[in-house]
C-alpha cells in the first residue's frame, strides 16, 4: 500500500492516512487480510511522528476497517459489500463537495451543475461506445 | 493529557546579557511523549532558552522546571533523564569513535549497547577513527548515538540538521522517529529547535514560535494547518480596493489577489465573493509558511 501525505491539504495528517487505507480497502486495491506496514517503518518512511501513525491505526480499528492481531500486526478486515459501498459513496462525497464549492465560487447554479454532471456522464458513455466500435 | 506533569515548563523566563534581553518572559509547556518544535529566526533566543533548560546559564528571572524539578537545584537528577545534541558537536580529538562512546557511556546510568551498535552500523562509522577526522555529518551522527543510546526521557536538539547534507539530514530524522522512540513511544519526548522547519514538518505535533525572546505563537500542528489558509482569488478586471479586515494581503498583482487568513477563512471568503471574483481557491499553509507569515512585518506586501 502506498501513502501520500500533503501538509497543505488542511486536513490532519492522521486523517489522510485513515482515508487512504479506507479508500484502498473499499476499492479492493488492498485485499481482505492484507497486512499494513507496522508503525515504526511506516513512520520512518513517511517521516512523520509515530504517534500520527498510531492514531490513524487506532481510528481505523475503531471504525472496523482493520484489526490488530497481537504479535502479528494490523490487517485489513474482511467486510461485507454494503459497508464498502458506504465507504465508496463517502469518498465520492468529498470529491463532489469540492466541485459544489467550486460551482458556488463560480456562481454556477444547482440546475446548471446537475445538467453538466449529466452531460459528463453522457460524454464518457459516448467515448466508451466509440472506443468499442473502433475495436 | 494537560493534567499530567509537563516534561518542560518555563514561566516568565528572562535571560539578560548586558542590556539585551535574549529571552524576555517566555512561557513553555511541553507534555510527555510530544515532539515539540521550537522555531525562531537566528538570534530569536532559542539557544539561550535551551541553555537555561540545561542549566548552562542561569535565568535572570522566571522559572524553569524539567520533569517538575529545578535543573539548577537537581542538576544530576534532571540531566540523567535527558540528552542534548547541539548544532556543533565537540569531542576530544584524540579519542577514537569507540573511546568516545565508552566515555559518554561512563557518565550514564543506562546505555543500550544494541542501539549503539545498530546506529554505528547504520551510519557506517568506523570505531577506530579519531574524532578529529570525522566530517561534520559524522560528528552529528556520533552526537546522536551518544544521546539515543542513553535512552533519555527527553531529547533536546538544537539546530541539529543545519549545515548537513540532505542524506545525513534525512537519516538523522529517521533515527529520531525510529530508534529513539522505539522502546517507549508514548513517553519519549523530543524538543527540537530549528529554522529548517519543513524537514521536521511530519514529526512536530506542537510548536512555539519565538521572536525577540518571547513566544509569538503556540499551537498544535494539525490545528495550525487547519487554521492558517491561503486564499487565491482572480477577478475579471483590476480588483476593487478590497476591504478584508482580519486577512493579510500577501500578494496583489494584476487581476490576482492572495490573502492569508487565520481561522476566519469562511468569513473572508464570503466577503471576497461580494466582489464577484472569477475564481477562488484555498490551500493550507505548511508550518514553514505559518512561521514566515507570523514573523513577517505587517504590511510587507510585494
Amino acid at each position: 500500500m502506498r501513502f501520500q501525505l500533503n501538509f497543505k491539504a488542511g486536513k490532519p495528517v492522521y486523517l489522510q492516512l485513515v482515508d487512504q487505507v479506507k479508500a484502498a480497502a473499499a476499492s479492493g486495491s488492498a485485499a481482505d487480510g492484507e497486512p499494513l506496514p507496522s508503525i515504526r517503518p511506516l513512520a520512518e518512511e513517511l517521516r512523520v511522528n509515530r504517534n500520527t501513525v498510531a492514531k490513524a491505526y487506532a481510528e481505523l480499528e475503531s471504525q472496523g476497517v482493520i484489526e490488530t492481531i497481537a504479535g502479528k500486526g494490523c490487517f485489513i478486515k474482511a467486510h461485507p459489500s454494503p459497508f464498502r459501498k458506504d465507504v465508496r459513496l463517502k469518498l465520492l462525497t468529498e470529491e463532489i463537495d469540492q466541485a459544489v464549492v467550486q460551482a458556488h465560487h463560480l456562481q454556477v447554479e444547482r440546475s446548471a451543475f446537475l445538467k453538466l454532471a449529466e452531460s459528463r456522464f453522457d460524454a464518457f458513455a459516448n467515448k466508451r461506445t466509440r472506443a468499442a466500435e473502433t475495436v | 493529557m494537560s493534567t499530567s506533569q509537563p516534561i518542560i515548563e518555563t514561566s516568565g523566563l528572562v535571560r539578560r546579557f548586558g542590556h539585551t534581553d535574549a529571552v524576555n518572559g517566555l512561557d513553555l509547556r511541553v507534555e510527555p511523549g510530544r515532539c515539540y518544535g521550537f522555531f525562531g529566526r537566528n538570534g530569536a533566543g532559542k539557544t539561550t532558552t535551551i541553555k537555561c533548560l540545561l542549566n548552562l546559564v542561569r535565568p535572570t528571572s522566571g522559572s524553569v522546571r524539567l520533569f517538575g524539578q529545578d535543573p539548577a537545584r537537581h542538576e544530576v537528577a534532571v540531566k540523567s533523564r535527558l540528552a542534548y545534541v547541539p548544532d556543533v558537536v565537540a569531542f576530544y580529538p584524540w579519542m577514537t569513535v569507540r573511546d568516545t562512546l565508552d566515555y559518554f557511556a561512563s557518565f550514564r546510568q543506562r546505555w543500550n549497547r544494541d542501539i549503539e551498535r545498530a546506529l554505528v552500523d547504520q551510519f557506517r562509522l568506523d570505531l577506530r577513527q579519531k574524532t578529529s577526522h570525522l566530517s561534520k555529518g559524522q560528528r552529528t551522527q556520533l552526537g546522536l548515538i551518544t544521546a539515543i543510546a542513553a535512552e533519555p526521557d527527553l531529547l533536546v536538539l538544537d539546530e541539529p540538521t543545519s549545515g548537513l547534507d540532505p542524506i545525513v539530514r534525512r537519516e538523522f530524522i529517521r533515527t529520531v522517529i525510529g530508534a529513539y522512540q522505539d522502546a517507549a513511544p508514548g513517553e519519549r519526548t523530543v524538543f527540537v529547535s530549528t529554522h529548517l522547519i519543513s524537514e521536521f514538518e511530519g514529526l512536530i505535533d506542537e510548536f512555539t514560535i519565538i521572536d525577540h525572546g518571547r513566544s509569538v505563537l503556540t499551537l498544535d500542528a494539525d490545528t495550525a494547518r487547519e487554521r492558517y489558509q491561503k486564499v487565491y482569488a482572480r477577478f475579471a478586471g483590476e480588483p476593487p480596493a478590497l476591504e478584508l479586515a482580519g486577512a493579510k494581503v500577501v500578494r496583489h498583482r494584476g487581476r490576482e489577489v492572495e490573502v492569508v487568513v487565520n481561522g476566519n477563512s469562511r468569513d473572508v471568503l464570503a466577503r471576497l465573493k461580494t466582489y464577484s471574483p472569477e475564481s477562488v481557491s484555498t490551500e493550507a499553509l505548511s508550518l514553514e509558511e505559518i512561521f514566515v507569515t507570523t514573523l513577517e512585518p505587517e504590511g510587507a506586501v510585494a
